[in-house]
């Protein structure tokens, strides 16, 4: 049950190891994600994440317990990177164990839906066409508002 | 009602950072009058506003998001001694 901000590539191997410790429980979902080589419009050759680290701390923190006491989590983790990051690397890790697959499947869709809007951290895209901030998506708005409806539980 | 003087911190991120060329800085609010308003967020952005058409127009888009001490609030938030008041757009983490 901890957050971790890192600079270096996320050891999803290890940190699944971690997360499921000597006691599975019955269900285990992980969400990885990956610097995609292009956005909306441009091809991108590398990404630049800035973070508010106390605050990313903070917010990361208060969102895995939060989906822990909703989903009845036996475990979660949460990896996000900041800095420099290439095409394909590692940005973000979600880890949730559950006693049921229900509970892991929507704790790690929560946490990852919260995290895109509420975390502090920036992406600036970097590529042929030069570099730009990412604009915040009203998709991922979307996903975020159906927690708050009820239309996600 | 606030009164004295005040000295707070101010934070700034991503595109507000790069338009203003600062990352952080100390605030002292002196000659705050008994008579004024609450500290809170709107007057802080008032105040910051006064520094150029450049802080006016970062700090007045509609999408700003504020942060008093690592939570969002609104601009009727209260500020007080030793706050962090941070300044930025739309998150794009994950």
């Amino acid at each position: 049950m901890s957050v971790a901000l890192q600079s270096e590539a996320i050891d999803v191997a290890a940190e699944y190891t971690q997360l499921v410790g000597d006691r599975p429980g019955a269900a285990v979902v992980t969400f990885t994600g990956y610097v995609r080589d292009h956005s909306d419009q441009h091809a991108v050759t590398e990404l630049e994440l800035e973070h508010y680290p106390e605050m990313a701390r903070k917010v990361l923190s208060d969102l895995g317990q939060l989906a822990a006491e909703r989903f009845g989590l036996r475990n979660w983790r949460i990896v996000h990177r900041f800095g420099l990051l290439a095409v394909s690397e590692t940005i973000v890790w979600v880890g949730a164990v559950a006693d049921h697959r229900g509970e892991a499947i929507s704790a790690c869709e929560l946490i990852m839906d919260t995290l895109k809007t509420d975390a502090p951290f920036w992406k600036r895209e970097q590529g042929p066409a030069g570099e730009q901030w990412v604009a915040s998506r009203d998709s991922d708005i979307a996903r975020r508002a159906r927690w708050q409806s009820g239309e996600a539980q | 009602m606030a009164s004295g003087s005040v000295s707070i911190t101010i934070k700034l991120f991503s595109a507000l950072r790069e338009a203003l060329g600062e990352s952080e800085f100390e605030l002292a609010i002196s000659d705050i009058s008994q008579a004024s308003a609450q500290l809170d967020v709107a007057a802080i952005k008032a105040l910051l506003s006064q520094r150029g058409a450049a802080w006016k127009e970062a700090l007045n888009q509609p999408n700003l998001v504020h942060a008093l001490n690592h939570k969002v609030v609104f601009t009727d938030a209260v500020v007080s001694e030793g706050d962090e008041l941070a300044f930025f757009p739309p998150m794009t983490g994950g």
